[in-house]
C-alpha cells in the first residue's frame, strides 16, 4: 500500500471531429477524495472512461493502484469500482437481485444486505430497476461500485440530473466512502459539490487540466480572491461608463454586477464614491469570496454553466 | 459464475411473459395452422380452373370425369369469372377450350403448382380420350411417397414437423438472439459489466446455455402438442434428439452471436443477418434441390451447417435412423458451432 492511488501521464485522446483529452497529468493520493470539475465536453468523461478501460488512449501513461492495463486487467477490474455516468440496468432486474448478480463476479464482496442499508434502497429492495426513481437508480449504481469492497471508486457525474435532497443523500455516501479509506475520485459541473465534497480538484476544459489544488488553495491562489457585487432591480444596466469612471473592469451578470479584486477594502469606498457620482440605481453591495465558479471563470473566461 | 449467469438470465427472460409466450407458441401456431392447411393429410392438392364450354361437347364431360378420377381439384368458372380470378393471380393453371381441343394456360409466377397441375390434366386428358374411343385405359405408372428413411405416413404434417423445428431454431439464433444482443449493446445494457472481472466467455456461454434450454423446451412442447392433436410420433430416441437439438442450437445461437459483433445498430444487424439467412435457406439443399447449380457450389454448399442438421434431425424424427450415419454431417455442425462461438467471442464488445 504505498505511491499514488492514480497517476496518468500525457493522456491524450482524438475522436474524428475533436480533440477530447489533450495531454492530461493527474496525480491521486490514496484515501484522498478527487473532483475533475469541468463544463459539459470538456473531457471529464472521457478521461475516466480511458481510466476504467471502457476507451482505448491515443497516448499517455496510466497506473491504477500501482498496476497497468497491459499487464494487470484482471486484478484491476476486482480492484476498483465503477459507476458510469449512466447505468443502463435491465428493466426487470431488481436492486438485491442485481447486487447479487455483480457481487458474485468479484472474488471479494460486500453482503448485498449492508449495501442496501448503506444507500437506502431496502424498501425498494424486490423492485424491478424499471420502476424506481433517477436518484434510487443512481444510488443502486452506487452501491454497485462499492460491491467488491473496492480500494478506488470512479464516480461519473454522481449527481447530475437529481433534486436536491437527493444530492445531499449521495453526498453522505461518498464522504461515508472516504471515511472508510477508500479513494474516491469523482466529475462533476457543479462546483458546490467539488467544495463539499472534494479534498483536490483538477478543473479541465477543452480536453486540459488547467488547474489543481485543494479548492481553498485554488481560490486564494487567485490574483483577485474577492468579488463585490452590485445587485439591481431587474436588468442590471451596461457597466461600460461606470467601469472608466472606477477605472476598474466591471462585468455584468443578468441582474448584478462582479467587480473583482484583490483588496476589497481599499476599494470600498472609491466604488462608494463612484456609485454616488454617477447616480446609479442598485439596491445592495455584497463582498464574498470568490468560488470555484470564479477560478473557472478568471481562468478561461467563461462561466462553468455555459 | 456460468451457473449464476445462466440463471438470472433466464428468470430475467421469465419475466417478460409477453416474449416468452410468444416464442413458445411461435412454432406451435406454425404447425396447427400447416396442419389445418393439409387437414386431409395428402399434402399440399392441386387445384385447376377450368373454363365452362359453350356447349359441353362428350369430351368435356370424359375429360371433367378423369381429372376426378386422378384426385385434380376442378373448379368450372365461366370464362369472365375464370379471367377475373386470373388477373387476381390466385390460379396456378387454368383449361380452357380452344378450337375443337384445349389449351393450358400457366401462371409464371405459381410454376411449381401449375406444371404438376398441368401434368395431371395431360393424363386425364389421355385417359379421357381412350375412354371414348373405347380403347383399353392406359396403364399408369404407380406412384409412392415416402422419406428418406423409407418411411411412408398418410400424414403430410408428420415429415413438416422436423422442418420445423430446423427452421425455428435458426430464426432463434439468426433473428432473436443476434437482434436482442445488439439491441442491448446499442442501448447501454452491458457497459457496466465491462467494468466488472466477469470473463466474457461465460457472458456468452451463459446465455447460449439459456438460449439452448429454451430451444430444447419449445421443442418438447411442439413435438408433444404434434402427438396430441396429429398424433405423429418420434420414431427415434428422444435421447438422440436432444443430442442433435443440442448440436443445432448451439450452432446457430453461436452463429447470431458471432454476426452481432460485425453489426453496431440494429438496422445494421438486420441487413446482415438476412444476408446469412436467406442464402442458408436457399442453398442448404433442404427446401430445393440443388441439381442444377455449379458443381463448386454444391461443394460449398456442402459444408454448411443447415442441410446435414435438418437430415439428422428428420432421419432420426421421422424414420427412426440411429445417428450413426451422420457422424460426418453433425461433426460439421459441431464445427460451425465451436468455429462461431470463437468468433462470436473475438468480436464480442461490451459497448
Amino acid at each position: 500500500m504505498s505511491g499514488p492511488a492514480l497517476r496518468i501521464r500525457g493522456l491524450r485522446k482524438a475522436f474524428p471531429k475533436v480533440v477530447a483529452v489533450d495531454g492530461v497529468d493527474l496525480e491521486v493520493a490514496r484515501g484522498e477524495v478527487f473532483g475533475l470539475l469541468g463544463p459539459n465536453g470538456a473531457g471529464k468523461t472521457t478521461t475516466l472512461e480511458i481510466i476504467e478501460g471502457l476507451t482505448t488512449a491515443d497516448a499517455g501513461e496510466i497506473e491504477i493502484l500501482g498496476l497497468t492495463w497491459e499487464k494487470n486487467g484482471k486484478e484491476i477490474r476486482a480492484r476498483f469500482g465503477v459507476q458510469l455516468q449512466s447505468t443502463s440496468l435491465f428493466n426487470k432486474i431488481t436492486p438485491r437481485e442485481a447486487l447479487d448478480l455483480y457481487g458474485s463476479y468479484y472474488p471479494k464482496r460486500r453482503p448485498t444486505q449492508e449495501l442496501l442499508e448503506l444507500v437506502q434502497l431496502e424498501e425498494k429492495a424486490d423492485a424491478y430497476h424499471v420502476t424506481l426513481s433517477g436518484g434510487q437508480q443512481q444510488r443502486l449504481a452506487l452501491a454497485l461500485a462499492l460491491v467488491n469492497d473496492p480500494e478506488l471508486v470512479f464516480l461519473d457525474e454522481p449527481t447530475t440530473g437529481l433534486d436536491p435532497q437527493a444530492r445531499r443523500g449521495l453526498w453522505d455516501v461518498v464522504k461515508r466512502m472516504k471515511s472508510e479509506g477508500r479513494t474516491v475520485v469523482l466529475t462533476t459541473h457543479y462546483m458546490d459539490e467539488a467544495e463539499a465534497l472534494c479534498d483536490r480538484l483538477a478543473i479541465m476544459d477543452h480536453g486540459r487540466v488547467i488547474a489543481t489544488g485543494t479548492p481553498a488553495t485554488l481560490i486564494s491562489d487567485l490574483a483577485m480572491p474577492s468579488v463585490v457585487e452590485l445587485t439591481f432591480e431587474g436588468a442590471a444596466p451596461d457597466p461600460a461608463a461606470f467601469a472608466a469612471r472606477l477605472g476598474q473592469a466591471v462585468e455584468p451578470r443578468s441582474d448584478l454586477w462582479e467587480i473583482r479584486t484583490p483588496d476589497p477594502k481599499a476599494l470600498l469606498p472609491r466604488l462608494l464614491e463612484a456609485v454616488e457620482a454617477a447616480a446609479i440605481p442598485f439596491q445592495q453591495v455584497h463582498i464574498r469570496r470568490a468560488t470555484l465558479e470564479d477560478v473557472f471563470l478568471q481562468r478561461t473566461g467563461r462561466s462553468l454553466r455555459e | 459464475m456460468l451457473w449464476r449467469q445462466f440463471a438470472m438470465e433466464w428468470r430475467l427472460y421469465s419475466r417478460d411473459r409477453v416474449a416468452l409466450f410468444w416464442t413458445m407458441a411461435f412454432p406451435v401456431l406454425l404447425l396447427l395452422g400447416f396442419g389445418v392447411m393439409f387437414r386431409d393429410n395428402a399434402g399440399p392438392k392441386l387445384t385447376i380452373v377450368r373454363v365452362q364450354s359453350s356447349a359441353p361437347t362428350a369430351l368435356d364431360q370424359a375429360l371433367d370425369q378423369a381429372m376426378a378420377d386422378l384426385h385434380l381439384q376442378v373448379q368450372t368458372l365461366s370464362k369472365a369469372e375464370a379471367e377475373a380470378r386470373w388477373s387476381r393471380s390466385e390460379t396456378a393453371a387454368q383449361l380452357e377450350p380452344e378450337g375443337s381441343g384445349y389449351r393450358l394456360r400457366l401462371n409464371s409466377y405459381l410454376l411449381a403448382q401449375a406444371g404438376a397441375a398441368a401434368g395431371l390434366a395431360n393424363q386425364a386428358y389421355l385417359l379421357a380420350q381412350a375412354r371414348l374411343n373405347g380403347a383399353p385405359e392406359p396403364q399408369r405408372i404407380p406412384v409412392q411417397m415416402e422419406s428418406p428413411g423409407r418411411r411412408r405416413s398418410a400424414s403430410y404434417v408428420t415429415f413438416l414437423l422436423p422442418g420445423l423445428l430446423g427452421l425455428n431454431l435458426v430464426s432463434m439464433g439468426l433473428f432473436a438472439v443476434g437482434m436482442t444482443n445488439v439491441t442491448y449493446r446499442e442501448k447501454g445494457k452491458f457497459r457496466r459489466l465491462a467494468v466488472t472481472p466477469l470473463p466474457k466467455w461465460i457472458f456468452l456461454l451463459g446465455q447460449v446455455l439459456h438460449r439452448l434450454t429454451l430451444t430444447v423446451a419449445q421443442a418438447a412442447l411442439l413435438i408433444l402438442v404434434g402427438r396430441l392433436v396429429f398424433g405423429i410420433q418420434n420414431q427415434g430416441s428422444f435421447l438422440d434428439l436432444l443430442v442433435i437439438m443440442t448440436l443445432g442450437t448451439g450452432c446457430f445461437m453461436a452463429i447470431g452471436f458471432a454476426l452481432s459483433g460485425f453489426a453496431d445498430t440494429a438496422e445494421g444487424y438486420g441487413a446482415i443477418s438476412n444476408l446469412v439467412f436467406f442464402p442458408l435457406m436457399m442453398l442448404s439443399g433442404v427446401y430445393f434441390t440443388l441439381d442444377s447449380a455449379p458443381a463448386w457450389l454444391q461443394q460449398v454448399v456442402a459444408l454448411l451447417p443447415l442441410a446435414p442438421f435438418i437430415r439428422a434431425l428428420r432421419a432420426v424424427f421421422n424414420d427412426g435412423g440411429s445417428l450413426a450415419g451422420h457422424g460426418l454431417g453433425l461433426s460439421i455442425v459441431g464445427t460451425w458451432a465451436l468455429g462461431a462461438f470463437l468468433v462470436a467471442l473475438r468480436r464480442f464488445r461490451w459497448a
